[in-house]
């Protein structure tokens, strides 16, 4: 037993359905940055149409876990991954499969959002106009769709042709989700989404993702210990112990905020 | 002690840039001085006559045009080629120092070599002859190294995290490239290019025995034994026969219109340059 460790009572009520299998199985995941280890066997199973909540403090892996699921980790020289990903039962570190296949699959939405110095328009049309080749009323239903999937839509349907840099931050935001919701991925993952929001935008983000959970999965990094307990479903706990980053707990959202361990560990949290 | 050393070297640091820029103003001055009479309609517009000292200099600023333009056909796209494998391509760091090496190599490789370069395989081994093409291709040559360089440090500057949410969108390394990397380092590509083909303008070496003759050439009509007139050639022959007082005023008016020509280059890369450094801050 470590110190960071939190004996939680199992709670049978909170298990994922027996015969729901998951949609993401993460199973003894390593992940090496030259010869650091970043992160030690971890495993956790996602089960599809959830908030999937990462949470654990700076330093505990939680961005380059999230990058290893979608293998945005191999176009950074120097990591190296071990153990397996499962997306529907298919192994995506195996030989077969496209990279880009699965990065359009499993979609991703930073820290701070990244619009590309162009248009609205263009930025939604982005991902979705190299995956499909779109007509022109295609793109205009496409980007409708996009928008108003995030709340954007009554706001920028004047100004589509204008520079999405003019947008606020978390317009900006808002449209970096609408155009990997063009895409049409099953799975999203969010790194600290909304940390660079204010209390507004944060709102509004939180209360798309309850809505997206509808048909897709999300797995959502967070600092945020109340944002964790208002949307996420499941929670894994990340902590670092001497640079390592590892598994704490994965359990349902109710049971760890229930429990008094994690609370204690939650305190340490907040105040580190 | 420290303190008269200091003033000494400020002194001097301020006396070589008063001396560069005096230099700089005494050969602007000279050039307009003694060229501004000679620039007139007819000066522009016309074909050169009785040796350089009539009539004017039109085929002269059309054929350095042409072989600006080859030049810069050439080197765009061999400039595009080692910038992306430089800084997408080239994952081992020791080779891309390499390349960049052998970039600067090429830069420091003196304009006559080019010339000699270009006698011995476009003119002599192709046997084109004197062709506008070889100029603009030893022209193109020549400016690569400025080009690349100025390329490559607009795809090393741009943001990763451009390339992530672009990779993140399941967009392939093909189309990253084109839809991101390109249009995100065309700024660099158009500084590189035109401070490069404001030095290849007034390049004399490596055009005056492969692509260039003094008169008695107009549009070029082919490639093969098809030169073109040109500004600093026709500079170079007028400067060794400038004892005539006519001769010598349209020497200098040709001057003021190459030097005038490489200003508008500099001037026309200024907003790319300026729209650059305003990017770069805001990173």
């Amino acid at each position: 037993m470590t110190k960071n460790s939190i004996a939680l009572e199992p709670n049978r009520s909170c298990l994922p359905e027996t015969g729901s299998p998951g949609i993401l199985e993460i199973n003894a995941l390593s992940i090496y940055a030259r010869d650091k280890t970043i992160l030690r066997e971890v495993s956790f199973t996602v089960t599809e149409r959830q908030i999937f909540g990462i949470i654990g403090p700076s330093g505990a892996g939680k961005s380059t876990l999230l990058r290893a699921i979608n293998r945005l980790l191999d176009l950074q020289p120097g990591f190296r991954v071990e153990g397996s990903v499962k997306m529907h039962g298919r192994e995506i570190y195996g030989g077969d499969l496209d990279p880009d296949d699965l990065r359009a699959r499993i979609g991703m939405l930073f820290q701070q959002p990244v619009v590309f110095p162009a248009s609205i328009e263009a930025n939604v049309l982005f991902g979705v106009r190299h995956h499909r080749s779109l007509r022109q009323a295609e793109k205009a239903e496409a980007v409708e769709k996009a928008l108003r999937s995030v709340a954007l839509w009554d706001e920028v349907k004047d100004r589509l042709r204008d520079s999405s840099l003019r947008l606020s931050v978390g317009q900006q935001q808002r449209l970096c989700l609408a155009r990997t919701l063009a895409v049409d991925p099953e799975i999203i993952l969010m790194d600290e989404p909304t940390s660079a929001l204010d209390a507004r935008s944060t709102e509004a983000i939180e209360h798309l993702l309850l809505e997206l959970k509808e048909d897709r999965t999300i797995v959502l990094v967070t600092h945020n210990l109340d944002q964790a307990r208002r949307v996420t479903d499941w929670i894994a706990c990340l902590c670092s112990e001497g640079g390592e980053g590892r598994l704490l707990e994965s359990a349902c959202c109710d049971a760890f905020f229930s429990s008094t361990a994690c609370r204690r560990f939650f305190d340490r949290l907040e105040d580190g | 002690m420290r303190r008269t050393l200091d003033r000494f070297l400020t002194l001097l640091a301020a006396a070589c840039a008063a001396m560069t820029v005096s230099v700089l103003l005494l050969i602007v001055t000279a050039v307009v001085w003694r060229g501004g009479t000679a620039i007139s309609w007819a000066f522009l517009t016309e074909q050169i006559r009785l040796v350089g000292a009539s009539g004017g200099i039109f085929f002269n600023i059309v054929g350095t045009l042409i072989l600006l333009a080859t030049a810069l056909a050439v080197s765009a796209p061999l400039a595009f080629g080692i910038a992306l494998t430089h800084g997408v391509y080239l994952k081992n760091p020791r080779a891309r120092e390499r390349l960049m090496l052998l970039l600067y190599v090429l830069n420091g490789v003196p304009s006559i070599l080019f010339g000699l370069l270009g006698l011995i395989v476009f003119v002599l081994f192709l046997g084109w002859g004197k062709s506008w093409l070889t100029g603009g291709v030893l022209l193109g040559l020549m400016m690569l190294p400025t080009v690349t360089v100025a390329l490559s440090e607009r795809i090393q500057a741009l943001p990763n995290r451009y390339l992530e949410a672009a990779a993140g969108l399941g967009l392939s390394q093909p189309q990253i490239v084109w839809s991101v990397i390109l249009p995100q380092s065309f700024g660099g590509w158009i500084t590189g290019s035109l401070l490069g083909l404001a030095r290849a303008a007034g390049e004399t070496a490596p055009i005056m025995f492969t692509a260039t003759i003094f008169a008695g050439a107009t549009f070029p009509q082919g490639i093969k034994e098809s030169p073109v007139l040109s500004l600093p050639y026709h500079i170079f022959i007028l400067a060794q026969d400038s004892f005539d007082p006519a001769v010598g005023t349209k020497l200098w008016g040709a001057a003021l219109v190459l030097v005038f020509l490489v200003f508008f280059l500099s001037l026309a890369a200024l907003p790319a340059r300026l729209r650059l450094h305003d990017e770069a801050s805001h990173d």
